[in-house]
């Protein structure tokens, strides 16, 4: 099975297909169509989906493995994520069993990938887009090394761009990609521009190690690549993205410091930035659309008995 | 944006599990709901009790119909419906996108660019509209939902497949005052130029936050729809010819959808560009809320406890007492205690019940300011009319006169026995009753039995005050005697001579209406009435009123018709006296509507008769051959009325033009037996079981309702009060 098997469906404003989609079951769900969208041509470092219980009550953003990357490593990660907070933190809230093919869900909502939004957008996105995003991103990393986290897996996919707000995910994508000490570069999901080079060469994922993806991450926002000339940068904040992404950790900015340079020294932070109109429009009307057509979506219900049909997990 | 289901919404409506409730209102329910697959629609259904309406289920299925033929790309797309399911009900698309006017409401007029796209696009969803031969007549921001891809047209409520005769009697003036075409104000055709008005005046909206004739009363709003030049102020230069265009008072002058489109809009970017961000994250937060909402269901409210009324006391007949002559009048008067009244809360200050040895019983929650339990009316074939006296409402009940402060629902006096219903009246500040001797020196050796007292009746206490006035020329005992009405400071009343009888009327009695002047108790004039037929119990005046100088009645002919008698009110002479066809007795025991110059009569075609002649000078027979009207009631030179299977309707007094009408599909359950109740705001009348409120401004629309089994109701303005009376209760709802 293809990891991008349906992409073309309402996550990047198409119909969901439904003919190949809903055939496929995964633990207690059927999928209904993929997140994300290959043309974009930015790796993903999970197999996502939008899928529904087989009883048809709960819809939910369904992560998998891809094949050959090592199952346990993925859900160790998963199951980490559970515990994170922050306002742009997206744990895990349902877990594969362990002895199950891997998977892990969390609650839908209507989400574009930052890629996708650029794709819909027609480019770049806005500079108030890339301040608002930047800024939350930035404060929930800050949260998370609080609490003594490295995310390890910031990148251009891993941003969901939400109604209200950026939605972190693929926490610990680097960790699960290869154990530390073993070079990263390369791996299938791991977007180039944005792994640190320290963890690239196998380094132990830490703090400041988040502030180079960041910096990656709001580059490919602001011009549409992950590793940007210098001049590409918007002006008003040329100087802190190129902090970020200097190879040596101890020159990169704090995210505080970050914070206030993308804020434009707005005290109040992401909740002024994600004010209306942080989001350009035509994202928006394709969070709409992703959401009436995951609205419309049916799966199939085999007979009356279908809502209380066990799980049946997936063969692998 | 929901809210969670009741506990006694259904689990499941055809294949479908409700979610939660998204609103409600005077037709039916809307509910979120999922297939067993999981799909989300909003899913509309129809009270049973407005199915039952065969009207109305056949508007239900037009409206699906209409829906199917707008389609998805320019209405909410059709899922599945059963109009023929005992609660009708179709599923659409769950739209996610604000009505338009709430749009304007949260982001204040729209910018130029984003009533181009609109109107380009509305343009569009009415060209479709149109080509399938419907027309939308009722295009109005609320129905006009803005998504990101979009606007969607709802709710065909009234929409019409063009020429079909079926649905043409909805009649004229249906629609929203202020969207209305000027041919559909005046009752014409409203055609697919219609359409084009209405949108014009819809985007005049958008870009200025004003419909194009601003707001008002219906009656105002139909007349400047007409006849008023449209307010363009505040919309943008360039739109103001274009606009002007479509508002032209000439149908044949407007432009088509696609002319009107092309001069709006060049197609270029898509829709969502040309929103506003504010508008834009308010369609974001929809399309992200309604995952966010997850099955809940109120519990069942606890049942509330209420003290039954002692049940009523065995009451010996009156005229059995009578037989006996003046002593049993005092056995009669001993009699009064067995007043049956115990308050019980309601939702306001009432007490708690004081009555005791009385079994709690169950109750349902009840809508009402205060309830307060009463006895049924003494004699079954005249029901009770409650009274607006002062701050009260004066009520004869069980076997005595009561008075409750409408404010609270406390009984202020619940004393002197007073069986009668038809001996007490008010001219709405004093009260006035027919008063009987007790069997004492009174009556003693004169002729003809007792004298016929009347007295007015002190507010506080309830008692009756020294008689201003006697009469002994006339029997004051006889069942049949009346205090018509009084008004001005003159009573009149109907009194017979001769031999009291259990069994009504005598053909020896004679009997006379004369007018008694309140003040100096002196009689003004007598004036004779047709003598009775032996045994009849028909009472001669089924209500009565005074203006323009006339004494106004209905009364029951012997052979149980009703005819209107004028007389002079300063010389009592008949000045005209004609037959009602067609109006039964029972539903015209009321004061009748009057104003300065006519008489106003429903219970069949609503007609108003000249006070000066009594000549027809106006009836909706001719407009509405076969509409049947309700009582009416008379307010501000109009004439409100409830039309059977259609809602309540106001007419100019002096033309009959309709100059307002109900909207909202709820009127095919509007009861015609009683006039509507008017309040500052909202218009009440009852439907099955619950008295509707429906605002009388330019919506027209059901608003709220309360549950009562009432079946008269009134209007207590002092206290802002409904009141209403019910086979053993008296309540209060709020008039607004």
């Amino acid at each position: 099975m293809q990891a991008n098997e349906g992409a073309t469906g309402v996550a990047a404003g198409g119909e969901p297909d439904r003919a190949t989609a809903s055939r496929r079951q995964v633990g207690p769900y059927r999928v209904i169509t993929a997140l994300d969208d290959p043309r974009t041509r930015i790796p993903v470092p999970e197999r996502r989906y939008i899928a529904r219980s087989v009883d048809g009550r709960h819809t939910v953003l369904l992560s998998l493995p891809h094949p050959g990357g090592d199952p346990r490593r993925f859900l160790a990660e998963a199951d980490g994520s559970r515990y994170l907070l922050g306002p742009c933190a997206a744990p895990a809230t349902a877990l594969a069993a362990s002895d199950r093919p891997a998977w892990y869900a969390r609650p839908y909502l209507p989400v574009l990938p930052l890629p996708t939004a650029l794709a819909v957008h027609g480019g770049p996105l806005p500079e108030r887009t890339v301040r608002a995003l930047g800024t939350a991103l930035a404060e929930t990393l800050a949260v998370l090394h609080g609490q003594g986290l490295t995310f390890a897996g910031v990148s251009p996919a891993a941003v969901l761009l939400a109604a209200d707000g950026p939605r972190l995910t693929c926490y610990g994508a680097v960790r699960a990609a290869a154990p530390d000490g073993t070079p990263r570069s390369g791996l299938p999901g791991l977007e180039p521009g944005s792994l640190p080079p320290e963890q690239a060469s196998g380094g132990r994922p830490r703090p400041l190690g988040d502030v180079y993806a960041l910096g990656a991450t709001l580059a490919y926002a602001a011009t549409g690549h992950t590793a940007p000339e210098r001049d590409e940068l918007p002006a008003a904040f040329r100087t802190a993205l190129s902090r970020c992404l200097t190879r040596d950790p101890g020159a990169r900015p704090s995210l505080a410091e970050l914070a206030d340079a993308l804020a434009g020294g707005d005290p109040s932070g992401s909740a002024t930035l994600l004010a209306p109109g942080w989001l350009p429009g035509r994202v928006i009307a394709a969070l709409a659309h992703q959401s009436a057509a995951v609205l419309t979506a049916e799966i199939p219900v085999e007979g009356a008995a279908a809502p209380v049909t066990p799980p049946v997990p997936q063969p692998n | 944006m929901s809210s969670p289901l009741t506990h006694d919404d259904p689990e499941t409506i055809g294949p479908y599990r409700l979610v939660a409730r998204l609103g409600s209102g005077g037709m039916g329910t809307v509910y979120l709901a999922r297939t067993a697959g999981g799909r989300t629609v909003a899913l509309k259904t129809m009270h049973a009790h407005i199915a039952s309406d065969p009207a109305s289920r056949s508007r239900f299925r037009l409206e699906t119909d209409a829906a199917r033929v707008v389609g998805e790309r320019f209405g909410a797309g059709v899922v599945d419906a059963d109009p023929r399911a005992e609660t009708p009900w179709f599923a659409t698309e769950y739209v996610l996108g604000p009505p338009l006017d709430e749009a304007v409401d949260l982001c204040g007029p729209l910018p130029e660019a984003s009533v181009r796209a609109l109107g380009a696009a509305l343009c569009g969803a009415l060209g479709q509209l149109h080509a399938s031969d419907v027309v939308h007549r009722d295009l109005k921001p609320s129905n006009v939902l803005v998504t990101a891809y979009g606007p969607k047209v709802i709710d065909f409520g009234i929409a019409r497949a063009a020429g079909d005769a079926h649905l043409t009697r909805i009649g004229v003036a249906v629609g929203t005052p202020a969207f209305m075409s000027p041919e559909q104000a005046g009752g014409q055709e409203h055609s697919a130029a219609g359409d084009v008005f209405a949108l014009a005046g819809l985007l005049v909206f958008a870009a200025t936050g004003r419909p194009p004739f601003g707001h008002g009363q219906a009656a105002d709003l139909i007349y400047r729809v007409q006849y008023a030049e449209p307010d363009l102020t505040g919309v943008p230069d360039s739109l103001v010819p274009v606009l002007a265009q479509c508002l032209d008072k000439n149908p044949f002058r407007r432009p088509t959808t696609d002319w009107l489109a092309a001069r709006l809009h060049d197609g270029t970017g898509e829709f969502a560009d040309h929103l506003p961000d504010v508008l834009l994250a308010d369609i974001a937060r929809r399309a992200s809320e309604v995952w966010q909402i997850t099955p809940r269901r109120l519990p069942r409210p606890p049942e509330e406890e209420h003290t039954a009324a002692p049940t009523a006391v065995a009451r010996p007949s009156r005229r059995r007492l009578l037989v006996f002559g003046g002593a049993a009048l005092a056995v009669a008067g001993a009699g009064a205690a067995a007043w049956a009244w115990s308050a019980r809360a309601g939702t306001g200050p009432a007490p708690r019940p004081t009555g005791s040895g009385s079994g709690r019983l169950p109750r349902k929650k009840l809508d009402s300011v205060w309830q307060i339990q009463v006895a049924g009316p003494p004699d079954d074939t005249v029901p009770a009319r409650p009274l607006v006296v002062g701050d009260l409402v004066v009520l004869v009940a069980g076997k005595g006169l009561g008075g409750i402060v409408a404010e609270t629902g406390h009984i202020r006096f619940a004393s002197d026995r007073m069986e009668n219903t038809w001996q007490v009246a008010t001219d709405g500040e004093r009260l006035i009753r027919l008063v009987q001797a007790d069997g004492s020196a009174h009556n003693a050796g004169k002729p003809g039995g007792f004298p016929l007292l009347l007295a007015s009746v002190d507010l506080a206490t309830g008692k009756a005050a020294e008689p201003f006035a006697e009469f002994t020329d006339v029997n004051g005992v006889l069942d049949q005697n009346q205090l018509v009405c009084t008004a001005d400071g003159v009573a009149y009343v109907a009194a017979g001579r001769g031999t009291y009888s259990i069994d009504g009327f005598l053909a020896s009695q004679t009997w006379y209406l004369f007018a008694v002047d309140i003040s100096s108790g002196k009689r003004l004039w007598t004036t004779t009435l047709p003598a009775r037929r032996e045994g009849s119990r028909r009472l001669y005046f089924l209500g009565a009123a005074v203006a323009g100088g006339r004494l106004v009645t209905l009364q029951e002919a012997n052979d149980g018709t009703v005819r209107a008698v004028a007389r002079d009110t300063r010389s009592g002479a008949v000045r005209w006296d004609r037959p009602l066809d067609g109006v039964r007795p029972d539903l015209v025991r009321r004061p009748p509507a009057v104003d300065e110059d006519h008489l106003y009569v429903g219970c069949g075609p609503l007609r108003a008769l000249r006070l000066s002649d009594g000549e027809v000078a106006w009836d909706t027979a001719s407009e509405h051959p076969g509409a049947t009207y309700g009582p009416p009631v008379v307010k501000d030179d109009f004439v409100y009325a409830a039309r059977k299977g259609h809602g309540l309707v106001g007419l100019s007094g002096t033309g009959g033009a309709v100059m307002w009408e109900e909207r909202g599909g709820q009127g095919a359950a509007a009861d015609v037996t009683d006039p509507p109740v008017i309040g500052p705001k909202y218009m009440y009348n009852k439907r099955g079981s619950e008295l509707w409120a429906i605002a009388w401004n330019s919506t027209g629309a059901p608003v709220r309702s309360f549950r009562t089994t009432g079946e008269v109701f009134i209007a207590h303005e002092a206290s802002a009060h409904v009141i209403a009376l019910g086979g053993r209760f008296l309540a209060a709802f709020p008039l607004q």
